[in-house]
């Protein structure tokens, strides 16, 4: 097998990573979720993670996000580490001038249900980067209308469909203007007529050039939208391929069963 | 029981007697709810602190309190504490102290499950949207908890209510209290004690109804 980092490299020569995991475990009490696994992330990348439930994406996307901790190896974010096991107090500081670089959005929305539409949006720049109240307020009208849903700016999440939540909350993220959107299987909470809102939304982003990492089960995305595509099983990376590859000509065995449960 | 003869009027004689009583319950169940609430901070924030011996001093004395009842409790603070401190307590601080202490133990409790009631996604996205863990709290976590223990908080007040009339035993002069000095001197228990419940079913029922009311449009929301 291939070393993940230097392989990254082969295919984008040019700068450095916008984020790293470099050789990351994690273990739960004795369950080992993660093994090693070494992810770099380029400016305009959409890698698509991919893999059975239960091999470790998410966790994955956790511990980049900085909500776990890693047991080995260390996130780095343009250079600088920003969560190591021991999470010294330079770690912390730098993890704390990066946060906001780094967007989420999760399965289950987390909206805030006590605030509307807008207050979700506005919270963070306000609270965070103190940008002054009109300000915020134009640059989240800008976000939402640019996921259809500037209509919604006074309604409580309560009132929206799923798809529309999932909107708001990639729009949340979006308003923090972060370097990389970590997406942690966006539509697995969603019914299926209303995935494609979401997918379009997130297809747009990447086009534009969002760098983009994400955890999903929807392999047509993974296929069209994606640049590569990172294939997961019993917390490994186990196959890596650029675009559309992995899907033609999927290398191991593992991916290959995987990717049979998809066809009809 | 048939041949019973009812004398209202030695109740309505003494009407302003009972209803200054029922003023000394329902300051007391309110100044009690000021403190309880209080109290059950402290001990919620002992039980959810970083630090075992604080945790441990937290859940300890919730233990004790819930576990025991509050009968003897009252009487330990009015008869116990004089003679540990060596200082004479009136009964009616040793009254509030009491219930505060009873009543912050359960609701301590209330602030926790409010808290914990709070889905964790939801600071997590407080978290890496770059909020302190301060903000996190104040902002996120703390407006949901509130609205989650509200009812309860309220449903507390009934109970303390209810829990003031104990103050009779250590002559508190609540309602209850003086409803036993009025039987004693009218002989007639039957028309006292039937008009005192009723006073505290009055005041108590409706607000019950209100927070069954409440809690259900809450849910609503």
């Amino acid at each position: 097998m291939f070393d993940g980092i230097g392989f990254a490299y082969a295919l984008n020569m040019a700068g450095i990573p916008i984020i790293v995991a470099e050789g990351v475990s994690k273990t739960f009490g004795t369950n080992q979720v993660l093994t090693r696994v070494s992810l770099p992330v380029m400016e305009r990348d959409v890698v698509c993670v991919v893999g059975p439930s239960g091999s470790g994406k998410t966790t994955l996307l956790r511990c980049i996000a900085l909500l776990e901790t890693p047991s080995e190896g260390r996130i780095v974010m343009q250079g600088t580490a920003i969560s190591t096991p021991q999470q010294e107090k330079p770690v912390k500081a730098a993890a704390r001038a990066v946060r906001s670089d780094i967007g989420m959005v999760f399965q289950h929305f987390n909206l805030w249900p006590h605030m509307t539409v807008l207050e979700n949006l506005i919270e963070a720049p306000l609270r965070v980067k103190k940008l002054p109240k009109d300000q915020a307020v134009a640059s989240a009208e800008t976000l939402l209308a640019k996921v259809g849903l500037s209509d919604k700016r006074d309604a409580y999440p309560a009132r929206l469909s799923g798809g529309q939540q999932q909107r708001v909350a990639i729009a949340r993220a979006l308003a923090m203007a972060p370097k990389v959107l970590l997406f942690d299987e966006a539509t697995s909470a969603l019914d299926p007529e209303l995935r494609r809102e979401v997918l379009l939304v997130m297809r747009q982003l990447a086009q534009e050039g969002m760098t983009m990492l994400v955890v999903t089960h929807e392999m047509n995305f993974a296929r069209h939208v994606g640049t590569r595509t990172v294939f997961m099983d019993r917390g490994e990376i186990v196959e890596e391929a650029l675009g559309s590859a992995f899907f033609d000509s999927p290398k191991t065995e593992r991916a290959q069963r995987f990717l049979q449960q998809f066809e009809d | 029981m048939f041949k019973y003869q009812f004398r209202w009027d030695t109740v309505w004689g003494s009407f302003d007697f009972l209803m200054a009583g029922l003023q000394m319950t329902l300051i007391v169940s309110g100044i009690t709810l000021v403190l309880a609430m209080l109290a059950g901070l402290v001990i919620a924030l002992l039980d959810m602190s970083k630090f075992p011996p604080a945790r441990w001093i937290g859940v300890t004395f919730g233990e004790i309190i819930r576990n025991t009842p509050i009968l003897v409790q009252l009487l330990w603070v009015y008869y116990v504490l004089p003679i540990v401190f060596g200082v004479r307590i009136e009964s009616l601080v040793a009254l509030v102290i009491g219930l505060s202490l009873y009543q912050g133990a359960f609701i301590s409790e209330v602030y926790r499950s409010g808290i914990q009631s709070v889905p964790r996604g939801h600071s997590e996205a407080a978290q890496v949207l770059g909020l302190t863990p301060l903000q996190n709290f104040v902002r996120i976590v703390l407006p949901q908890a509130i609205r989650m223990t509200l009812p309860p908080l309220a449903s507390n007040f009934v109970q303390l209510i209810k829990f003031s009339s104990l103050g009779a035993v250590i002559s508190v002069s609540e309602i209850t209290r003086r409803g036993m000095e009025l039987s004693a001197t009218n002989f007639r228990p039957l028309e006292t004690f039937t008009f005192i419940a009723v006073v505290y079913f009055l005041i108590c029922w409706p607000l019950a109804m209100g927070i069954r009311w409440w809690e259900r449009r809450l849910q609503a929301q």
